[in-house]
């Protein structure tokens, strides 16, 4: 079952559709897993494709591990449940690391080798391994925000060609803007029209697009608080907004802003497979992708 | 360009015997279509000879263009004619247009008994509502539960313009069920709202200007509808204000025109969505500035209550009417997200009406 992809020409404000239509298109469109079932079930099922989400958090936290391993969750076969998409993923900061992406991919390789039931499934599995994976994710460096800008801009065209992209991530996107801008009014037109593009990709083109931000300290009734940077604005950017963040020694993954989910907190750590739940041990980790949900290849 | 809001000014002081409405729309350009014989050609050799708007038209020679643009003086004379009935107003007395307020001006619930109380109960037709809040202070959430409560329950038709992607028609299918277990209920009431979804100001102006020009109907299949909503405006619109632009102002005051015609004329509430900025000493005040200020009738402020110790997950959020011209301004009410339907706690701090407000 494939998605229509809603035409570009639509100028004149665009044919309206009915939320009865919406709702069965967001069912066909599905979500991906974070492979922490917690927090997919605390999302309703995982990051919504066709959305734009943001994800911030203090450096060290894990927000470059979670992109990560949702980079290569997209990727997962249809038969399981997944995307099977491709990724793109524009790094500003230089975090990409090329073995963490591979340790992370093994895992998810090793636990659906373990999972995979009738012959469908085991089919697929010869075609998901690590080098099928690194190959589906393309890889764009920006060294400047005008280079951010200018990749958005070209990235229609990208995708007319390579309909099968289902996440973009951009990591992060706090970084060029925080450096190299000093007019503050300037940055924030730039990041307004930069949020309206991104919704613009996610809604048109059918793709999930994540996006990480740091933190800043304010300053309000001289006590200080850590807040998303890029400034009060950018808040409207989003449309899912999860905070990662320490609470002593545990790492918690809070949603902060969210159309459909109430607000809650769920706790992760990151191991040497990736983004993963605190409570089940390491060996047997099961995260609930519905396999009630399978489409029809 | 402020010609049109002094003619809202005017008509809100509708109890004033015998005044005229101004020109409403003297800048509005000219577009194929707009009357018969403005065609692509015509059109074009217009713009040729400069003449971009109706006031353009109207106050030129017509001798004078029909030789410039080779068009036969009948035809300008008739189109001009057309124009000149379409876009004056004809003087009213006021008794008449209090009468016609009365018949036709209906108050949509918002499905919020906070919200109700606070706009005098409910949403006005005929009239913008703005609601205004930081991220996460809940707008979006009652922009469905508008939605909701008058597709479901009041069975009309509603238009929903979202520009920021945050409209999920699952969490609409959750409201709707806590209101109702019936399921074909649920999937009609989710029938009658329709979906536009715009991601840049032009494209709102073409979409808002269509819908006034009739489109209304036409979006909605038929259905009656009561109520339009515009989440956000300031999405599409502040990316282009300030700096060396000159486009937003213009973009922002044909926009608001559109849906203002659009409410007056189709017998509508509007409700639309802006962000906040911090004014100076640290309090928050609506975006967009004081030209858009002047455009809603009711403005709301929302704000998130922090008021366990525990920080994160409290789903009660607080409105303050900050301009209105039935209630006094700075009433505050409180309700809770997930319970819309029913507010939790009232607490109405009525103070001094303040000049902030403008």
């Amino acid at each position: 079952m494939t998605v229509e992809l809603e035409t570009a020409n639509n100028h004149g404000g665009g044919e309206a559709v009915t939320a009865l239509e919406l709702l069965q298109r967001e069912k066909e469109c599905g979500s991906i897993t974070t492979f922490s079932s917690q927090l997919d079930r605390a999302l309703k099922g995982g990051l919504p494709v066709g959305k734009v989400t943001e994800i911030c958090g203090a450096p060290g936290v894990g927000k470059t591990q979670l992109c990560l391993q949702l980079s290569v969750d997209v990727q997962v076969p249809l038969s399981f449940g997944g995307l099977e998409g491709q990724v793109i993923f524009m790094d500003t900061e230089g975090s990409f690391v090329l073995q963490r992406v591979g340790d992370v991919a093994a895992a998810v390789v090793r636990h659906f080798s373990l999972v995979a039931e009738d012959g469908e499934q085991k089919d697929a599995m010869q075609t998901f391994d690590m080098e099928s994976i690194l190959s589906n994710i393309f890889l764009v460096r920006c060294h400047d925000y005008v280079e951010l800008l200018a990749e958005l801009h070209l990235l229609p065209d990208f995708l007319r060609d390579q309909p099968r992209v289902r996440l973009l991530v951009i990591d992060s996107v706090a970084f060029p803007f925080r450096q190299q801008l000093d007019d503050l009014s300037l940055r924030t037109r730039l990041l307004q029209g930069l949020a309206q593009q991104l919704v613009s990709i996610a809604t048109r083109h059918n793709i999930a697009v994540v996006i990480t931000n740091q933190m800043t300290t304010r300053l309000q009734d001289s006590q200080s608080h850590l807040v998303p940077a890029l400034g009060e604005i950018w808040g409207h950017a989003s449309t899912t907004r999860i905070l990662l963040q320490w609470e002593g020694s545990r790492q918690v993954a809070a949603i902060v802003k969210s159309p459909c989910c109430m607000d809650t907190a769920v706790q992760y750590h990151i191991t040497s497979e990736g983004f993963r739940d605190v409570n089940q041990p390491e060996n047997s980790d099961q995260p609930e992708i519905p396999l009630t949900e399978r489409r029809s290849l | 360009m402020f010609a049109c809001t002094a003619s809202d000014k005017a008509t809100s002081g509708s109890f004033a015997l015998g005044f005229l409405k101004l020109i409403s729309a003297t800048m509005v350009p000219l577009q194929e279509g707009m009357c018969p014989g403005l065609d692509g050609d015509l059109l074009r050799s217009l713009l040729a000879a400069d003449i971009r708007t109706v006031e353009d038209l109207v106050s030129s020679d017509l001798e004078d263009v029909s030789r410039k643009c080779s068009v036969s003086y009948k035809a300008l004379f008739s189109i001009r004619r057309v124009l000149l009935a379409q876009h004056t107003a004809f003087p009213v007395s006021g008794a008449d247009l209090y009468e016609e307020l009365l018949s036709s001006t209906a108050i949509i619930s918002t499905g919020n008994p906070s919200l109700d109380k606070l706009l005098d109960s409910g949403l006005y037709t005929g009239e913008i509502t703005e609601l205004s809040g930081g991220p996460g202070s809940g707008k979006s959430q009652v922009c469905f539960g508008v939605a909701v409560h008058v597709s479901l329950q009041l069975k009309q038709s509603v238009i929903y313009v979202d520009t920021t992607g945050g409209l999920t028609a699952s969490r609409l299918l959750e409201m709707l069920q806590s209101e109702t277990s019936d399921g074909d209920e649920q999937m009609e009431a989710l029938q009658r709202i329709h979906v536009f979804r715009l991601f840049d100001a032009y494209s709102l102006r073409d979409c808002l200007s269509a819908l006034r020009r009739g489109g209304l109907l036409q979006a909605s299949g038929g259905g009656s509808v009561k109520a339009v909503i515009v989440d956000s405006v300031s999405a599409v619109i502040s990316p282009l204000l300030g700096g060396k632009q000159n486009e937003g102002m213009s973009l922002m005051i044909q926009a608001a025109v559109a849906l203002k015609t659009m409410a007056k004329d189709f017998s509508v509430a509007v409700l639309v969505t802006n962000h906040v900025t911090r004014g100076g000493g640290g309090g928050v005040q609506p975006g967009l500035g004081a030209s858009w200020s002047h455009i809603p009738r009711t403005r709301i402020l929302l704000e998130r209550v922090d008021r366990a110790p525990s920080g994160c997950s409290s789903t009660l959020r607080s409105a303050t009417l900050i301009k209105s011209s039935r209630q006094p301004c700075h009433i505050k009410e409180e309700f809770d997200l997930q319970r819309q339907s029913r507010s939790v706690r009232s607490s109405s701090g009525k103070r001094k009406r303040d000049e902030a407000d403008s």
